[in-house]
């Protein structure tokens, strides 16, 4: 790659794109992409919760892992590996998912949240950025989850048949699965089935050749002074953000309203929403990557990503059933406990995996 | 003075492996891992050294030597 700076660049414009046309095909606003939201809306599709309004499984997520894995084969880069203490990132993968749920948001969503005018993301940033500088303070103490080995392609290749299963369930199974009833909430909102692959498709492979990663990209900066994956994202807000304000243009439907009250699935609680994001950045720097990246890594064969996303659904399915997770009203008592118990288990974690740098 | 970069398998094999440069009074420093050389996304190690260089850890994925035309292999522990 020899412009590696205006690759990134050039995929994240595009992806910011595709994300603001997915919510004018029918996508929830400002939700064009969200991981952790359509990873909760396909754990209630196969109903391991039961939060009636977020039932689907979102054919992006499927697209995302598949983009990721048909272009790592084709470029030989499918390169099954993991053993590295997968339970440890399963928990960090729920924690990550609970702290996004407080926001009501991932990463990738926070700067669609940005580019729809919503001012509550600027808390959750505030607070993502302070979770990844509290991360980089274990790394740089040596923090570590130990390394990973190289595993059979069966291995590998597991996570990505299974978005193959949730496809064939979709399109020709639905009786099997839970759809939110029209009107019902943000999982009946959607775009056509075969719009939603083929940007998760495209955004997987984008993100593949790119590694862009919201998490990396605060990281290296902060770490290396290395500004490339951050330009990745600042293109994505701004391709969104002018996106947004043409689509309102052309259709006299706002797409981008500056405000913080009634903003679309979001809530006003700054507190909450700069913690709910805290938990997600602290979790995600421990696992090496935002949930998309995560995503990604799996569709390349990375079972402990695989293994994290599994976490992630946990995660989910934990928040509903048990009301942790947010709504347009607020924050939930049961969820402000869930994210400080996240933030002590994540602090924990970090804590005793940096305590070997002795060894060396 | 040969160029070379190290890749790892987590973070933590980078910064082992640039203490264990500098002990051998070698420049070195860590870096994201360049996209031409993997695509995962960890911390790379470049240093530079006229002969030798420390031994290989656990953790070490790769070593490549720089030169103008692209990276050569010279160690990649899967193919071990």
């Amino acid at each position: 790659m020899k412009n590696e700076k205006g690759t990134i660049v050039l995929a994240g414009g595009v992806i910011g794109l595709i994300a603001a046309i997915l919510v004018f095909f029918g996508n929830p606003a400002n939700m064009g992409f969200c991981i952790a939201c359509f990873l909760r809306d396909t754990t209630g599709a196969l109903g391991l919760h039961s939060a009636a309004a977020v039932q689907y499984i979102r054919p992006e997520i499927i697209g995302l892992v598949l983009g990721a894995c048909i272009i790592s084969l084709a470029k030989k880069e499918f390169r099954p590996r993991g053993g590295s203490a997968p339970v440890t990132r399963f928990t960090l993968g729920a924690f990550v998912m609970i702290g996004c749920l407080m926001f009501l948001g991932c990463p990738f969503r926070m700067i669609l949240r940005l580019a729809g005018g919503d001012g509550n993301a600027l808390f959750g940033l505030v607070g993502f950025v302070a979770g990844i500088l509290t991360g980089t303070v274990f790394l740089k103490k040596g923090y570590t989850l130990k390394r990973s080995y190289k595993m059979p392609k069966l291995e590998g290749g597991i996570y990505p048949a299974f978005q193959i299963v949730m496809l064939l369930l979709l399109v020709v199974a639905p009786a099997f699965i839970h759809f939110t009833e029209p009107e019902g909430g943000p999982g009946a909102k959607h775009a056509a089935i075969i719009i939603a692959l083929v940007a998760g498709i495209i955004v997987g492979i984008l993100a593949q050749r790119t590694r862009l990663c919201m998490v990396g990209g605060i990281r290296d900066a902060v770490l290396f002074k290395e500004y490339k994956l951050l330009f990745g994202f600042v293109a994505i807000l701004v391709t969104a953000l002018v996106m947004n304000l043409i689509l309102g243009a052309v259709t006299g439907t706002s797409y981008f309203n500056p405000g913080f009250a009634g903003q679309p699935i979001a809530h006003t609680d700054g507190l909450w929403n700069a913690l709910g994001m805290y938990l997600a950045g602290f979790g995600c720097i421990l696992l090496g990557g935002c949930p998309l990246r995560q995503l990604i890594l799996a569709g390349e064969g990375n079972t402990d990503s695989a293994v994290t996303v599994l976490g992630l659904m946990a995660g989910a399915a934990f928040a509903h059933n048990f009301g942790l997770a947010s709504s347009g009203e607020g924050p939930t008592a049961n969820g402000k406990i869930a994210v400080i118990i996240g933030i002590v288990v994540v602090a924990v974690i970090a804590a005793v995996n940096s305590m070997r740098k002795e060894e060396a | 003075m040969i160029t070379y970069i190290a890749t790892f398998y987590s973070h933590y094999g980078a910064i082992q492996f640039r203490r264990n440069c500098q002990a051998m009074n070698l420049r070195a420093e860590v870096m994201p891992v360049p996209r031409d050389l993997s695509s995962s996304c960890g911390t790379c190690v470049r240093f530079h050294t006229e002969a030798d260089f420390p031994e290989k850890t656990e953790e070490v994925e790769q070593i490549v030597r720089v030169e103008p035309q692209g990276y050569v292999g010279i160690y990649h522990a899967d193919e071990e």
